[in-house]
């Protein structure tokens, strides 16, 4: 898993910027732009931080919660770098719409409140960690996006259909589980908070894949089903996003932690609600997906059978 | 429909992309002070062009046919020079992130990066309530001066220092583009545009505040001859970009479309749209780069040369 220098130069498309068209011409992207500046926030302004009483929250649930929202941080930092590189990436490719590139801009800085948010809850609850206990945590998760974002080599559509749709897809229906399990109150309202952007979020995915899905060849399609398949197995079976998927790594400790958490109504579930999430959103992503005459082959786990 | 395959140049040179992520231990708490409260500040006071400024205020009518013209292409240039640093200076949000830099600065440049898309939506809007939004310079050599600042590849070469990109970028480009939008706020008669300007003017406050808290963390960890390589930036972002005409078209290399783009401003200014002249913005700009020398000196111990342009006389 531990990604390794590229053997040869990351190759990047060079930029011809003009003429420079920065009309709307996606009007539902468009709508996101505008209704993510309309629902700005500020974790400090609209979080009642002082709601938190973790006197009153058991010692091992804290740590257990303290690991479970360290580890949110870890994987929502992923988009600090990632977005500014689909961005990039965006703005590098002829003709591509001025409405995903502002809409990224307020992406990002989403994901940024919601770090900050995260690392806080976690500091309250008795304190952030910085790395995962076991460090071969450490190679699922860097998994240098950004790269893969500039790339030219991969086809803006296939990365977009895997990472921007499927993925945020799925990270907007684990965070709906999570709120649905929040009875603590601040983790309640950043996850609210959380929900809200990350609906925009993946909606932007599926958005731009429905309108670029209509226009694709077979060959173009063939490469996005290759790199969703992809994901699936190398990502989501490693445990990136649900810990209890990976087959290589030990959940035990995590498993334990997101169960307490759970069950103390901290803002997490369990691995078996995390699986059935996973199940049924891939069922449905299927659905969506064949709507646009794209294919997600079914995907093997070696404990979950076929998915 | 998909956009035609069209062929595109690549490059290939090496990148910070080809380096393996190792983004543990992921510190996220506050390192510099002065750069959280920045994020924190920028996030309390964001705006919305689309409904934050009076555009029921900007009547085209009243104006020459010419005029609008005029005013159209310099705010459509505006767009063009705010839109560089969303398709640029997002580079150095990814290379903050390899260099595990402070988490703030990770932190304050995403939204730094909205801050410019709001910055090129509102200057798209004011041209497109006097006219009409313009996608590219009359004449294609104007496209040279305008098209980069050069820092996205600055920003993704391992070799060239994070610090000189920064004190090149910030602390002398956007310090000078600061010091002329007060200008222009100064100037400006019609209450809109100036409302339009203030409103870009105090996110760029911040973002020049950014660049000297970083380099204030930064300077007394560099060795002489990593200061010369920032030295060596900021004199090639100065020569070679903002004497160049990325800011102000006066100072373009002398042609037909600098003399266009010149006009233009002239133009714009006359009308009260919201442009500045050579005679106004000459000694601002002047002043600006002794600013900048001065504050550079006292700062970081760090000396800039003079520097010569044909439209300015003597040294500055």
């Amino acid at each position: 898993m531990q990604p390794t220098v590229t053997a040869t130069p990351t190759p990047l498309l060079v930029e011809r910027r003009f003429p420079l068209d920065l009309a709307g011409s996606i009007a539902s992207i468009r709508a996101l732009y505008e209704t993510g500046k309309k629902e700005r926030w500020s974790p400090d302004a609209q979080i009642a931080w002082d709601a938190l009483a973790p006197a009153a929250i058991p010692q091992s649930a804290r740590d257990a919660g303290r690991l479970v929202w360290s580890r949110r941080a870890w994987l929502e930092y992923t988009g600090l770098a990632e977005t500014p590189a689909l961005l990039i990436r965006f703005c590098l490719e002829l003709g591509r719409e001025s409405d995903p590139k502002y809409f990224l801009t307020v992406r990002n800085t989403e994901e940024a409140w919601h770090i900050e948010c995260f690392h806080r809850y976690a500091g309250a609850l008795g304190g952030y960690m910085n790395r995962p206990a076991d460090a071969r945590w450490e190679a699922v998760i860097n998994r240098t996006l950004y790269r893969s974002a500039l790339d030219a080599s991969i086809a803006l559509d296939a990365y977009v259909a895997v990472h921007c749709a499927l993925e945020d897809g799925l990270e907007l229906e684990l965070s709906k589980l999570y709120l649905s399990n929040a009875r603590e109150p601040v983790a309640a309202q950043i996850l609210q908070r959380v929900v809200a952007d990350k609906e925009r979020h993946a909606s932007f995915g599926w958005l731009y894949l429905n309108q670029r899905a209509a226009g694709m060849e077979p060959q173009q399609k063939a490469q996005v089903q290759a790199a969703m398949q992809s994901w699936i197995t190398h990502v989501v079976f490693s445990g990136y996003q649900i810990p209890s998927l990976s087959t290589d790594i030990d959940d035990a400790p995590l498993r334990a932690a997101t169960t307490l958490a759970a069950q103390s109504g901290l803002g997490a579930a369990t691995p078996a609600e995390e699986e059935q999430t996973l199940t049924a959103y891939l069922a449905r992503a299927r659905e969506r997906l064949s709507q646009m005459g794209l294919v997600l082959e079914p995907a093997s786990h070696p404990r979950l059978g076929t998915l | 429909m998909l956009t035609e395959a069209v062929p595109q140049a690549r490059l290939s040179a090496p990148t910070i992309l080809d380096m393996p992520e190792s983004r543990f231990p992921l510190d996220l708490g506050i390192g510099i002070p002065r750069i959280r409260n920045l994020f924190h500040t920028a996030t309390s006071n964001q705006w919305d062009p689309a409904s934050d400024i009076d555009w029921q205020g900007l009547d085209p009518s009243g104006y020459t046919e010419e005029q609008l013209y005029a005013a159209r292409m310099y705010w459509s240039r505006r767009a063009w020079g705010e839109y560089g640093a969303i398709s640029e200076s997002p580079a150095l949000q990814i290379r903050f992130c390899k260099e595990n830099c402070p988490a703030d600065m990770r932190l304050y440049f995403t939204i730094r990066t909205q801050e410019e898309s709001r910055h090129a939506e509102v200057c798209y809007r004011v041209a497109e309530r006097l006219g009409g939004y313009i996608q590219q310079p009359d004449l294609t050599e104007f496209q040279g001066a305008v098209a980069t600042h050069g820092v996205r590849k600055m920003a993704l070469d391992p070799d060239t220092p994070l610090e000189a990109v920064i004190a090149a970028l910030v602390c002398a480009a956007e310090e000078i583009a600061f010091d002329v939008f007060r200008h222009l706020i100064e100037i400006t008669p019609h209450p809109v545009i100036r409302q339009v300007l203030k409103s870009i003017m105090r996110d760029e406050v911040r973002h020049c505040a950014f660049g000297w808290a970083y380099m204030a963390s930064r300077v007394p960890h560099l060795s002489r001859a990593q200061l010369a390589t920032v030295q060596e930036g900021v004199i090639t972002i100065m020569e070679k970009v903002e004497l160049n005409g990325y800011h102000s078209a006066w100072l373009a290399p002398d042609g037909p479309a600098a003399r266009a783009e010149t006009r233009v401003d002239h133009l714009t200014w006359e009308a009260g749209l919201g442009a500045t002249v050579e005679e106004l913005e000459k000694p601002v700009f002047i002043a600006s780069v002794q600013r900048i020398r001065s504050q550079m000196l006292d700062e970081w111990g760090m000396k800039l040369p003079m520097f010569r342009h044909p439209r300015i006389e003597g040294e500055f």
